[in-house]
């Protein structure tokens, strides 16, 4: 067995699993089992960026979280609540209770920048922007980043201080984002008359499909040949540079791609767990992320996924008491600096050693390797 | 306009003091060091232990903590960071687990909370120290008034700072630390034992984040997550100031204290550090060698 | 004639040092160069200004008659010259194979490649037999020896179909037995491709070319066939040492 046919043959009975999986949990569990797959992608989004890339975006959360509560605002705009308050259209709760007395009725003008959520009307509006934002944020961040040559160190401290930049404006802007409190009271994600309940399991498969989508999308992009390219790249981007390539559009490319997916998750997430926050832009919630590919492994499509999955479900299944938590949390550590230290390509890249090896020795030439018999052949002589 | 530059300068020694242990781990020996936090706040821990249990008077903490979070520091180097020289985003990532664990050995006690022993003082909630009566009092200067705790917190800071600085420029053993922090090898061909220096080195930088400790937990309150956004805060000091440059930690600090403070002044807490990010961000871009960049590094 | 390189009085100064003083160098279609030089006679200045990495304060550099002078890297390396760099610097991660994919990078946009497969060329199989490495295609570059990899950084240059390639010490760092085998490489290439290699090992030397162009303090010193350089009195107390190769 080749690391390509386990690939294959896990990719597969993953998907299996995954289809059969409502006909044996309740309710609850496939709900949560839901969540954990949109980190799923966002594990697939941190192994483009980082794995292949060797961009270590540690605010990752940011992408999330603006895919989240782009969603989000089309989705609270929508939910029965918005329109009790008497008003013709409607308007957050939240807004109601912050609004200055005396202020319009209106959403263009009840609290300062409240006229931002009125496209977000529109329910494909949201989606579009939980996908679009994210790109533009990362494109703009991406382009001036790479092409001013900051290096890996310098692009993980700016990634970090542009998510918690970024989580200070929300929760400072209380009259457009409810602050702390983040959205909540949201509608049911609706398409064309179908509605997602969080509940139910086609909300479960819509999640599945993404994550299939994009484990598919992300595997093609890294074996073309700009994911060969990228590689190149991150292994040494000056020879890149030499070779004629610009190296800057490689990586803001796939910047962007990883941050489209992150948004991507960030709105499944909402569409099942029903709410957007701050904690998304959260430090802890980044850093995790790094912790699930570099277990998983980072240069594994599939692995960072899986490890984004596996850690989330053992995290959730510690958080039944308080002891067992800690404890976790404690493995946890322990086990990220075990593979910072001895696995650079995590689990999946360890279990891909063991199949290569097992495949049998390589007949590998260690002495000076014979040129071709005398005749050479005609192409190498001139004319 | 006095008290705008005081509480500027308060907000710029406190930062310093964090950052300063940073900047010489990570000037002088390539090593990112993201459990600094955790040292500020063991050092804080350190000081509600060594008050509520031995009676030490707040003052002497200092040296206790120091000498606490140094032989932390100490046993870091020597188990894990020793293995990620010339691996800086590893450091990064490894310092981090580090930290994880920390916090929770603090929230469980160290353990004991497992088999049921809470001990007070410890454990996931929220500690106190109380400070002595004569750092309390305010003063009042030319019709200004003066914060002691604040101005002793300044006071310390400067003093630190002479202390590194007399380390490193005036004894033979930091002669032997710049000199493995500006070639390893060729140091080390010289006789130096540069894997001495660097335990020893990183045995400093936290030690003097235990001393931070400390004199933060006569600031705020103390929790077991108190360290994580100070790593962040004194990272972002020392890449502005600039790679293996003290000054330049020492001119970031300043500038981005006396930025937090203004802001603060004039908006709220949260926008201050916004804006602190944003500038930083816009720093590093623009001069992502820092304000006073060393060569060579 | 058919000069496919043409230096004429190119000077490059460093603040106010004269790396390279009014040189002048023709190299003919076809033909291996060698340039030889103490350390610091500016050889590898040279290299640099031909490949545009350093500039020229004056004079020319002409390549197939095109003036290619002072323009940048990258154009100069898509007109057709070619350069291997002293300190091999390849992509450790990647297998051989990958490594050559990467280095025909006739098509370097992002979005183009996106939709491209990686492919094998007729060009990369031929390139792997010349440098011995088709048994290794496979194996990560990272894996392969000192000798190994500065083939195989050859082959990427050659991958590209350079007309000139510009070799700075070839075998530096190699065994005898591994010169001498990049000594049959080389010759296998001449005719094809105009060769410009700077080296210090006078046996290599010897095997592979029949113009010697010696370079000492910028300048060029002599230039001949190689026996007459070797028995040129000059070249010797300059370079070779006066009590060298047995001269009075």
């Amino acid at each position: 067995m080749t690391p390509r046919v386990a690939t294959v043959v896990g990719s597969v009975l993953l998907i299996a699993l995954a289809l059969v999986l409502p006909a044996l949990v309740g309710a609850l569990w496939l709900n949560r089992v839901a969540q954990f797959m949109t980190y799923g992608i966002l594990g697939v989004a941190m192994a483009i960026a980082w794995g292949y890339a060797g961009i270590l975006n540690l605010g990752q959360g940011l992408y999330f979280g603006i895919g989240a509560y782009m969603l989000a605002m089309s989705l609270k705009l929508a939910a029965p609540g918005s329109l009790e308050g008497g008003t013709p259209m409607p308007i957050p709760d939240f807004m109601l209770w912050n609004a200055a007395p005396g202020a319009p009725q209106d959403l263009c003008c009840i609290t300062p920048g409240s006229f931002l959520w009125i496209p977000f009307q529109r329910e494909w509006f949201g989606v579009l922007m939980g996908l679009v934002v994210p790109a533009v944020v990362a494109l703009g961040i991406g382009y001036t980043m790479f092409r001013a040559r900051v290096s890996g160190v310098y692009v993980a401290i700016i990634t970090l201080a542009l998510a918690l930049l970024a989580r200070l404006v929300l929760i400072n802007a209380q009259p457009v984002t409810n602050g702390f409190n983040g959205l909540t009271s949201l509608s049911f994600f609706t398409v064309g008359g179908i509605e997602f309940n969080p509940y139910q399991p086609r909300t479960y498969y819509l999640v599945v499909l993404v994550l299939a989508l994009s484990l598919v999308l992300a595997q093609w992009l890294v074996s073309s040949r700009a994911g060969l390219i990228l590689q190149a790249i991150r292994d040494d981007e000056n020879r890149t540079r030499y070779l004629g390539y610009n190296v800057a559009s490689y990586q803001v490319f796939f910047f962007v791609v990883s941050a489209v997916l992150a948004g991507a998750a960030g709105m499944l997430y909402v569409v099942t767990a029903q709410f957007a926050s701050p904690t998304f832009l959260d430090v802890a919630f980044s850093l995790s992320m790094v912790v699930w590919a570099a277990v998983g492994g980072r240069n594994s499509v599939i692995g960072a996924a899986l490890g984004a999955i596996g850690l989330s479900v053992l995290s959730s299944a510690a958080s039944e008491t308080p002891a067992l938590l800690n404890a976790w949390q404690l493995l946890l550590g322990a086990i990220f600096i075990v593979a910072v230290l001895f696995l650079p390509r995590g689990l999946a890249g360890a279990f891909n050693d063991l199949l290569r090896r097992r495949a049998g020795p390589d007949a590998r030439e260690d002495v000076v390797p014979a040129l071709p018999a005398s005749g050479a052949r005609p192409t190498m002589t001139g004319p | 306009m006095a008290e705008i530059i005081f509480i500027g300068l308060s907000l710029a020694s406190i930062l310093l003091l964090v950052a300063l242990g940073l900047a010489i781990t990570y000037g002088a020996m390539g090593v990112i060091n993201m459990a600094h936090g955790e040292l500020v706040m063991l050092g804080a821990y350190t000081a509600v232990l060594a008050i509520r249990y031995l009676h030490v008077p707040f003052v002497l903490c200092m040296p206790l903590a120091f000498l606490v979070s140094g032989a932390i520091g100490y046993a870091t180097e020597r188990l894990l960071v020793r293995h990620l020289y010339g691996r800086l985003i590893d450091t990064l990532l490894a310092t981090w687990g580090l930290s994880y664990i920390l916090i929770q050995l603090v929230r469980v006690d160290f353990g004991l909370a497992f088999l049921g022993i809470n001990i007070p003082g410890l454990g996931p909630g929220l500690q106190y120290v109380p400070i002595p009566a004569y750092l309390t009092q305010p003063v009042m200067i030319g019709g200004f008034h003066f914060q002691i705790y604040r101005s002793f917190i300044i006071l310390v800071a400067l003093l630190l700072l002479l202390l590194t600085w007399w380390l490193i420029f005036r004894t033979s053993y930091g002669m032997q630390l710049r000199a493995v922090s500006a070639n390893r090898n060729m140091a080390a061909c010289c006789g130096i034992n540069d894997r001495r220096v660097n335990a020893w080195t990183f045995a400093y930088g936290s030690g003097l984040a235990g001393v931070a400790g400390v004199l933060l937990a006569g600031l705020q309150t103390v929790d077991p997550d108190m360290g994580t956004h100070l790593v962040i805060d004194g990272f972002l000091v020392v890449v502005v100031g600039g790679v293996g440059s003290i000054l330049g930690a020492i001119a970031s600090s300043a500038v981005l204290g006396e930025i937090n403070g203004l802001v603060a002044l004039w908006w709220n807490d949260t926008v201050a550090r916004a804006a602190v990010f944003a500038l930083v961000i816009a720093i590093i871009i623009v001069r992502p060698r820092g304000l006073f960049a060393l060569q060579g590094r | 004639m058919d000069s496919v390189l043409a230096v004429q009085g190119l000077t490059v100064e460093f603040s106010g040092f004269k790396a390279v003083d009014g040189l002048d160098l023709d190299v003919a279609k076809g033909e291996i160069r060698v340039v030889i030089g103490a350390n610091g006679a500016g050889k590898t200045t040279l290299m640099d200004a031909i490949s545009g990495k350093a500039p020229a304060s004056q004079g020319r550099i002409l390549f197939n008659s095109a003036d290619i002078t002072n323009w940048p890297e990258h154009r100069i390396a898509r007109a057709g010259v070619g350069r291997k760099f002293q300190i091999p610097s390849i992509f450790k991660n990647l297998s051989v194979r990958q490594n050559y994919r990467v280095a025909l990078s006739q098509e370097p946009g992002v979005l183009r490649n996106v939709f491209r497969r990686p492919r094998d060329t007729a060009r990369i199989a031929e390139v792997l037999d010349l440098v011995g490495l088709a048994g290794s295609a496979d194996e990560p570059a990272g894996n392969l020896s000192h000798g190994q990899t500065q083939w195989m950084e050859l082959g990427m240059v050659l991958v590209q179909d350079p007309a000139l390639i510009l070799l700075d010490e070839p075998t530096a760092g190699m065994t005898v037995a591994e010169t001498s085998r990049t000594a049959d490489i080389i010759n296998r290439l001449h005719g094809r491709h105009t060769l410009l290699v700077v080296e210090h090992d006078m046996a290599f030397v010897r095997s592979i070319c029949r113009t010697i162009t010696v370079m000492h303090m910028g300048r060029k010193l002599a230039e001949g066939p190689v026996e007459e350089i070797e028995h040129d009195p000059a070249v010797r107390e300059a370079y070779l040492g006066s009590g060298g190769i047995g001269h009075a």
